[in-house]
């Protein structure tokens, strides 16, 4: 073992109070951060479940210049031969206005293939009432949004007429009502395929492709191959970059926080070892005179406080795993006021390499504090440091 | 190299402090110390004695003049260089023992060996057989909080000598200590010198052991007379 190793490990032990105040001091701030990153994660994850799970990853639409994409069904077989793709859904939208006894909306009304449509934005998982399915069976059927249907004032079995200019007149029977929780449920109406081409008077036509991948983070690569087919191709990322921008400035200010409070911690690891230095002066002088040079004064203390760091850093990793897993293991209470939405246990997600990172970096960090201490120690003159005692 | 050529030569060596007002501690100093001569360093209080051992011992640099050590010019090395020499060529005792607190007597006189280098058996070989030497057989393993003054002042001593240095400096070795300690520390010094063939140059206050020296160097206000 170097002799500067020797030293470092040997003062650590000889100063356990010090040692175990300052391993504490940074285990505890490593643990908050673990806690802290390890919920940001679960959240995280979490908001890409509900939000972008439903959307479309990627969004097709026709050739520019172009109203329609005609001979769609060539289109979705070659989307769907494309690496990652798990689910293609051609539609055909538009506006339409909608009039139940007084009252009047306008909304979208998408024409789909219910059983594709689905594979998409697992819209069944949130009909509160009658079934998807139906749109498809019976015609001239509609599955329209809970709060759309709320200011309607109609419940399933009633007929609305459907109308926009240069469309063509329907009367359209309710056989569900969806919930998302999100603004859709104020602005979509679903119907066939077919009497959606009735309707905006489009024969064998549709005017989107929704398309689904196995790694939603895969949609700027997937939208690319399909630009090359001559068609429109939007990643998520591209048509709801809300999305990402809440989630980096969540993190950020998280990672920022954190960060300063593990480098706060590091800081106590300066100061006790500024006041090692200033009480071994002689014992430095001492290691001058037997020949260790200046670079070999400087890594005793950039050791302790690495080593001090690193300690820290492991301990706190552990206990903050332990924490986050256990906060992962609480239940939330069901809320009526369906706030959590389908949420049931705090999300917590602990990644193995964002471990390993914040131990290497706390590590690092504490090299690096560690310079100053050892620029004060190497500074001494070892001629006044041997007179001292 | 014959035992006639000297081991340490100064020429005009001068150190000068600038504090406001310029101080000459060293003043054109020339001397020649042969391999094997104990030389002990009087004089009174801020004659320059300790600069001079500083300066000998490289842990100081000359303002002026030439230092040869080993026939090597060491007044223009670099800290990595001098750091070497320091462990190679010269051992130290000083007034206090500077041992490491948190290490036990063999490891205190291991460390220069280890800074050196060397592997921690060969280096303990060597500890172990200075220590014996020194009397301390019994006390290997003792921390120095757990010594007396004379027996720590002894490790240190083992400690100077563990790498075979050509060159011991001690700087007032036994100022700390009582008359009968400090006669006993001197003694041994004179005994490791015999036995070995160092060069030990000690600077001292008291007359009494200075004169069993081979040479006397009396400085007085930075100027170096030899007797």
């Amino acid at each position: 073992m170097r002799y500067e190793l020797l030293i470092a490990l040997r003062q650590l032990r000889a100063r356990k109070f010090q040692t175990l105040l300052s391993v504490g001091a940074i285990a505890l701030a490593v643990m908050i951060l673990t806690v802290s990153h390890s919920l940001l994660l679960g959240v995280t994850g979490e908001i890409y479940n509900i939000t972008v799970d439903k959307l479309p990853h990627v969004s097709v639409s026709p050739e520019e210049g172009e109203d329609y994409i005609y001979l769609y069904g060539t289109l979705v077989g070659r989307i769907g031969s494309i690496e990652g793709v798990t689910a293609v859904s051609p539609f055909l939208t538009g506006q339409a206005s909608f009039r139940f006894k007084d009252n009047s909306l306008n909304c979208e009304l998408r024409g789909v293939v219910p059983s594709q449509e689905n594979e998409i934005s697992s819209i069944e998982e949130d009909m509160v009432e009658g079934s998807f399915q139906e749109i498809e069976f019976s015609r001239n059927t509609v599955v329209i949004g809970s709060k759309l249907a709320e200011k309607l004032e109609v419940n399933p079995g009633d007929s609305v007429d459907v109308s926009f200019p240069n469309a063509n007149l329907l009367s359209l029977r309710v056989v569900g009502i969806f919930h998302t929780g999100s603004p859709l449920d104020e602005v979509l109406a679903y119907t066939s395929l077919g009497t959606a081409r009735e309707f905006y008077d489009a024969s064998n036509a549709v005017n989107g492709v929704s398309v689904r991948l196995r790694d939603f983070n895969r949609d700027t690569e997937v939208a690319n191959e399909i630009k090359k087919l001559g068609y429109n191709a939007k990643g998520w990322t591209e048509t709801d970059p809300a999305i990402l921008r809440f989630i980096a400035i969540e993190s950020t200010s998280n990672a920022v926080i954190y960060g300063l409070i593990v480098v706060i911690a590091s800081f106590g690891v300066v100061s006790t070892l500024n006041l090692s230095v200033i009480s071994a002066k002689g014992q430095i002088g001492m290691l001058r005179a037997m020949g260790a040079q200046v670079s070999g004064i400087q890594r005793i203390f950039i050791l302790q406080s690495g080593i001090l760091g690193l300690l820290g850093a492991l301990f706190g990793t552990f206990a903050g795993v332990l924490i986050a897993l256990a906060i992962g293991q609480y239940e939330i209470p069901a809320d009526p006021s369906d706030v959590y939405g389908s949420i049931s246990f705090i999300p917590i997600v602990v990644r193995f390499q964002d471990i390993v990172f914040i131990i290497f970096a706390v590590f690092l960090l504490n090299l690096i504090t560690g310079v100053y201490p050892a620029r004060q120690a190497a500074k001494l003159d070892p001629v006044k440091a041997i007179s001292s005692k | 190299m014959t035992d006639e050529s000297p081991v340490i030569e100064l020429k005009n060596l001068t150190k000068v402090y600038q504090n406001g007002v310029e101080f000459r501690t060293l003043d054109n100093a020339n001397l020649r110390i042969k391999k094997g001569e104990f030389v002990a360093i009087v004089g009174p209080s801020g004659s320059g004695k300790s600069t001079l051992m500083h300066l000998i011992g490289l842990l100081d640099t000359p303002s002026s003049g030439t230092l040869l050590i080993d026939g090597k010019d060491v007044t223009k090395m670099s800290d990595k260089e001098r750091s070497g020499m320091r462990n190679r060529i010269l051992g130290f005792v000083f007034q206090y023992h500077h041992l490491l607190p948190d290490f036990t007597a063999l490891e205190n006189v291991m460390m220069p060996l280890l800074i050196a280098g060397k592997s921690r058996e060969k280096a303990k070989d060597v500890a172990e057989k200075l220590l014996k030497e020194v009397g301390l057989e019994g006390r290997m393993e003792h921390r120095p909080g757990e010594l007396s003054g004379g027996q720590n002042q002894r490790v240190a001593i083992a400690r100077a000598l563990s790498c075979s240095p050509a060159i011991v400096l001690g700087d007032e070795p036994t100022g700390n200590l009582d008359t009968k300690t400090g006669d006993m520390i001197y003694e041994l010094l004179r005994r490791l010198n015999k036995e070995y063939n160092q060069t030990f140059i000690v600077v001292t206050h008291n007359e009494d052991l200075a004169s069993k020296a081979d040479i006397i160097i009396r400085l007085v206000d930075g100027k170096i007379t030899v007797q």
